[in-house]
């Protein structure tokens, strides 16, 4: 057993944004197991006061350059229920093969970019290239399907032009959208070869169980990726809900000591959110190619290990393809119509809920009589699971310490579970910084 | 295709004078013969503009190249070495320098590359431009304008 531990990673790598692990023991005593979050705020509700409805969602898609159709899809939906707007039926499928395009492009990018390299024992992506070039050129033509799919839905992948309270500003064709179907149809290889290669590198899967309670986006209708309620989930299957607009009774935002990031609980002392815990929630409702690929993979609710949230975005990836042929099959028969905006029928607050990649995101917006906006709350997943972070530190420690493990590989178990969770903390800078060598 | 890509945090200060350049070249219509982006954070997203479907592309970035605050300059990416010390490879933490090279390690062929770096004065947690920067604004975008001009003639 490990008598004395000292790690100290600052600002962990592969993760969008800065966060710290701190791991201090002496003597077999545990002195301190932290998940610091050091990430200066950056005042988005507070930057879109005095706005008009018309602009709030273009401010609040650079939230997140990586889930910035998430945050866009989450405002105009909370701005559409604070005016009174119901957008028509096909505005809905569009907006819902929108965020599957989101939610394939972002979990292909984790899984292969970020977690593979944990599981092959190379340092990044780029490191992986001589040695698994065809699996990182794989990983491309599967991102490259993503980003093509949300740029014709979206006008852009980052922070869509199309998406306005009301509708959508620009349409796709019907012929657009039979060449996105013939893409998506033309990559299922690479999506079984996916499942191949994460099949191959389950085993370096750390084995380590919490339960704890499951957040995610409910609906009658679907999985629960674009529109519904709020349902929880614990361990043995209880489950509860939530109206979206009663969603601060459910999140129950809190400051803890060692985050400058609100923390979140609910039934429990805390709650995770993201694609395990929709897999969790909404089993059920995962298209029958995805079920396969879960059972394949040897995964079934409730899954109780947080490194399996990787796993459980392959499963997503394999349900967005597949609803997204569903959504464009349906588009294509029933034809795209030129449909105009829905007005506003009031002005007053409204509050909405989306699955982002890396769980559920709240958005809600007051508005005054002249469309302006007055008050703003954002709620992202990755602040919701910043509390059960630090539950799996703590209930992740002594099991380490307790085995032979060395102090790099109990820091590459931390690394791994905090890269699990896809944290999306900030968006941090991207100047360039360089030195002219001719 | 040709592209103009903007690069940058929104929210970064002067790390958003890429995205503010292509912007204002889409929103003022200059963008003719090519194509203007605002990629955002998103660099890995660069790897689906400069494959061989591209015939040439400029990216507008926030560069500390050891110039005067606002001042501007392009160079190809092999012509310069990055000193951002960043462990890993990230979507977010990003170098511009080093996902080209990852571009180039993966052998395809890839599109001509040029850099237009625009020196920042201030980089910080705030939505907006300084003074310096946002003086020049013109300058930028004309200078961006006019390299697709000249490379055509």
């Amino acid at each position: 057993m490990q008598r004395n531990v000292n790690i100290d990673v600052h600002h962990l790598t592969r993760v969008e944004g800065h966060g710290n692990i701190v791991v201090n023991v002496t003597d077999g005593v545990i002195e301190k197991c932290e998940w610091q979050v050091p990430e200066a705020p950056r005042f988005f509700e507070a930057m879109v006061r005095g706005r008009h409805y018309t602009e709030v969602a273009r401010i609040t898609s650079r939230i997140c350059g990586i889930c910035s159709v998430g945050h866009t899809l989450a405002s105009v939906k909370a701005t559409e229920a604070a005016l009174g707007i119901e957008v028509t039926p096909q505005t809905k499928k569009l907006r819902t093969l929108l965020k599957h395009a989101e939610n394939f492009d972002s979990h292909v990018l984790h899984v292969y970019v970020l977690v593979a390299p944990d599981l092959l024992g190379a340092q990044s992506a780029f490191a992986l290239v001589p040695t698994h070039g065809e699996v990182v050129a794989r990983a491309l033509r599967l991102k490259r399907l993503g980003h093509e799919w949300g740029s014709l839905i979206g006008g852009r992948t980052t922070h869509p032009t199309t998406v306005v309270p009301g509708g959508f500003s620009k349409l796709p064709t019907v012929a657009e959208l039979k060449a996105l179907r013939e893409k998506i149809v033309a990559a299922v290889p690479d999506l079984t070869a996916t499942l191949e290669t994460v099949a191959a590198l389950a085993p370096a899967i750390p084995a380590f169980d919490r339960p704890t309670e499951y957040m995610a986006v409910s609906s009658d209708d679907e999985y629960g990726m674009y529109d519904g309620y709020v349902q929880t989930i614990l361990s043995d299957g209880d489950r509860a809900k939530y109206a979206v607009a009663d969603y601060r009774s459910c999140t129950n935002e809190y400051v803890a000591p060692q985050s400058t990031a609100k923390f979140c609980r609910n039934r429990l002392d805390s709650y995770a959110a993201g694609a395990l815990a929709r897999f969790n929630v909404n089993y059920d409702q995962l298209h029958p190619e995805a079920k396969k690929v879960a059972e394949s993979l040897g995964m079934q609710p409730i899954c109780t290990n947080p490194y399996m949230n990787s796993v459980a975005q392959v499963v997503e990836v394999v349900h967005s393809a597949y609803e997204g042929l569903r959504l464009l099959d349906e588009l294509i028969a029933e034809g795209i119509k030129d449909e105009g905006l829905v007005a506003p029928t009031k002005y007053a607050t409204g509050a909405s809920a989306v699955e982002v990649p890396r769980g559920i995101l709240f958005h809600e917006y007051t508005y005054d009589a002249d469309g302006f906006c007055t008050g703003a709350d954002c709620i992202i997943p990755t602040g919701q699971n910043h509390a059960n972070i630090q539950r799996d530190f703590d209930a992740l420690l002594p099991g380490l310490l307790a085995s032979e493990k060395s102090e790099d590989e109990m820091r590459l178990a931390f690394e791994m579970l905090v890269r699990a969770y896809d944290p999306c903390i900030s968006c941090s800078t991207h100047y360039v910084d360089v030195t002219f060598v001719r | 295709m040709r592209y103009l890509i903007g690069i940058g945090n929104y929210t970064g200060f002067d790390d958003s004078i890429g995205l503010r350049v292509a912007e204002v070249v889409g929103e003022a219509g200059l963008d003719v013969g090519f194509r203007a982006i605002d990629l955002g954070g998103n660099i890995l997203d660069l790897l689906h503009y400069i494959g061989e479907d591209a015939e040439q592309v400029l990216i507008v970035d926030s560069a500390r190249m050891g110039l005067e605050p606002g001042a501007h300059a392009f160079f190809a990416p092999d012509a310069v070495e990055t000193r951002k010390e960043l462990a890993g490879f990230s979507s977010h933490e990003g170098d511009l320098v080093k996902v080209l090279e990852f571009a180039a390690a993966l052998g395809g062929p890839l599109a001509p590359i040029t850099i237009l770096g625009i020196e920042p004065d201030e980089i910080r947690a705030e939505v907006g431009l300084s003074a310096t920067l946002e003086r020049r604004m013109d300058e930028y975008v004309a200078a961006a304008v006019a390299f697709f001009g000249e490379s055509q003639a």
